[in-house]
């Protein structure tokens, strides 16, 4: 992935504001590039650069932490695949996916379903979190290894 | 024709199907394990997918998830390649249930030519030379010796349940065959926890001469002659040539018509070889192979045809283009299995390729995944490279094999170059006078002797 220069001065600034107001996330965006703080229990903050131009602010309450420029696939948190198929997030089409992103989850708790061979295969949380990002579409193939989801 | 294709393989025999998928204009998916992400059939092919971590069994012999990245890439046809699941009847079996062509013949085929009890009987049957031998099991010593006489000595006891080379003990006359069947007895219920045996005639210094056949979906049936696959260390082959020094075209033109009426009376359809002991004049059924085989390009160069597309043809329906007239043969083909392995321990070695350097000009075919850079994985086979040459005559080959090994480089790893320049200097190999136990005992007592 590209590497491209953090300014800790605006990181600086929004951890600032996070404490200030109370707030857990903020996210800003500057033309191409994003840039979220968050408190967590890991250090994280993707600079990525990408089309996204929304701000989200959650109000999941979590201890803080220095955030530091990775990337959300590398994330130590990332559930990635251990089978080839499709991956759908939710029992059918149209109805609620099992999880949504910013989502507490538990340990066990099925997170999306990989269908592989006609056969629905669960796949369940390996312990609880929060579900920071969801990585793959509805009907999404995916192979062995591939990144689904972040969860802290 | 098939539009797009899945490549059930990995290695050199992998790029060797992406490349005549690519020139039939057929867009390929190869699957693979995390080990082989960057392989370099994998960088060429038109989509790939992650199928498994390293083990075989997890990735390339793993048919739930092959199938299931068939499905997600939609393609039309799997081809399996050589070895891992090319000889499973039920993957094969499977293939066809979920609606994709299995490049390969019927699973019918592959089911009797895999057992090798039941391919013997076929062989029979269909009239193909066995190696003479008792009809099963031999109960007791007396039945023993009287199948012995009938066979001629020497014979050879082999446990029912063995293979690979073991579990067999040769019983020179009458006086030896009580202790020799004791033995193998013993043996076999301590090895294999079974202590069956039958009797064989033992080759003493046979040749591995096999017939490279093809059928089609509508009844026809042709060879492409033969290859001499005698070098051999522990059951593996090193060096193949085609066609082989010590056939004349009697003894072959005899054999390989035997071999294409039998498979014509069974309509066997794709590629396949018959392979044989070649011992005094005669033959002797051992197995046959129902797919592509490592060393099918010595056959391409001396005929000119690509088995690959011909494999794809047939399993697209399509008939033979020609006929056994037309197929020509001209000069000689050799080629030699580098692997990645100490050339005089034989010690794998994995690991990254610094300098690589394929020889080149007339005559020569370099048929390989390697490049600068590659992470030769410690997971699988250690067959990293086949080079092949071409001559008018099999001394212009040999000419071109010396000066080919001589100009390949491949650096950061141990290999079997050296070996095989050392091989073909040997007077032996260059009289084509060798045998199937020749090269290890060539390996044994030093190049010198041999």
């Amino acid at each position: 992935m590209a590497k491209f220069t953090v300014d800790s001065e605006l990181v600086r600034t929004l951890a600032d504001l996070l404490t200030e107001t109370g707030l857990t996330e903020v996210e800003i965006t500057d033309g191409d590039k994003t840039v979220r703080v968050a408190r967590h229990g890991h250090p994280v903050a993707a600079s990525r650069s990408s089309t996204d131009t929304h701000v989200d602010t959650t109000g999941t309450v979590e201890t803080g932490a220095m955030p530091a420029p990775t990337v959300d696939a590398d994330h130590p948190g990332t559930l990635v695949s251990p089978m080839v198929g499709t991956a759908f997030l939710s029992l059918q089409p149209g109805a609620d996916p099992f999880v949504r992103a910013g989502d507490r989850v538990n340990e066990g708790q099925t997170l999306l379903i990989i269908e592989a061979m006609k056969v629905m295969n669960p796949i369940a949380a390996v312990r609880s979190g929060v579900v920071r990002s969801i990585l793959v579409e509805d009907g999404q193939p995916v192979e062995f290894g591939e990144s689904l989801m972040v969860i802290e | 024709m098939f539009e797009k294709i899945l490549i059930a393989n990995r290695g050199e025999i992998a790029l060797r199907i992406h490349r005549a998928c690519r020139e039939m204009g057929i867009q390929t998916v190869a699957v693979h394990s995390t080990a082989d992400s960057d392989a370099m059939h994998v960088r060429l092919a038109d989509e790939s997918v992650c199928i498994g971590p390293p083990s075989p069994r997890e990735s390339y012999l793993n048919i739930a998830a092959i199938l299931s990245a068939a499905s997600i890439t939609g393609v039309d046809a799997i081809h399996p390649g050589v070895g891992f699941l090319s000889e499973n009847a039920a993957f094969a079996e499977i293939v066809e249930e979920h609606g994709f062509t299995f490049i390969g013949p019927s699973q019918e085929h592959i089911r009797v030519m895999g057992d090798k009890v039941s391919a013997k009987q076929q062989a029979i049957a269909l009239g193909i030379p066995v190696v003479p031998g008792s009809e099963g099991a031999i109960t007791n010593d007396v039945e023993a010796l009287r199948v012995a006489k009938e066979i001629g000595y020497p014979v050879l006891v082999k446990a029912s349940a063995g293979g690979g080379g073991r579990g067999m003990k040769v019983a020179e006359d009458a006086n030896h065959l009580s202790e020799a069947l004791a033995m193998c007895r013993n043996e076999a219920r301590v090895s294999f926890g079974d202590d069956r045996v039958y009797l064989e005639k033992f080759l003493a210094h046979p040749r591995h001469i096999e017939i490279q056949v093809l059928g089609d979906q509508h009844g026809n049936v042709v060879h492409f002659g033969e290859r001499d696959c005698s070098l051999q260390r522990r059951h593996q082959k090193v060096l193949e040539e085609a066609p082989s020094p010590v056939l004349n075209s009697k003894a072959r033109n005899s054999i390989c018509k035997l071999v294409t009426d039998a498979l014509r009376k069974i309509k066997y359809a794709s590629c396949g070889t018959i392979e044989f002991l070649y011992e005094n004049n005669e033959f002797y059924f051992i197995e046959m192979n129902t797919r592509l085989q490592v060393e099918h390009p010595v056959t391409e160069m001396i005929t000119g045809i690509d088995l690959v597309r011909e494999q794809l043809q047939v399993a697209a329906g399509a008939p033979l283009e020609f006929t056994q007239m037309d197929i020509e043969f001209t000069g000689h083909a050799i080629e030699c299995r580098i692997t990645a392995e100490h050339p005089e321990t034989f010690a794998p070695s994995p690991g990254r390729i610094t300098d690589y350097h394929a020889p080149g000009g007339l005559g020569v075919r370099v048929d390989s995944a390697l490049y600068s850079g590659y992470q030769v994985p410690p997971y699988y086979d250690s067959l990293i490279s086949k080079l092949i040459v071409f001559g008018t005559t099999r001394n212009e080959a040999i000419m071109r094999l010396h000066r080919s090994l001589d100009e390949y480089v491949i650096g950061g790893i141990e290999t079997t170059i050296p070996l095989h320049q050392k091989l073909v200097r040997d007077p032996t190999f260059i009289d084509g006078s060798y045998d199937i136990n020749w090269l290890e005992s060539w390996l044994e007592n030093g190049p010198a002797h041999g």
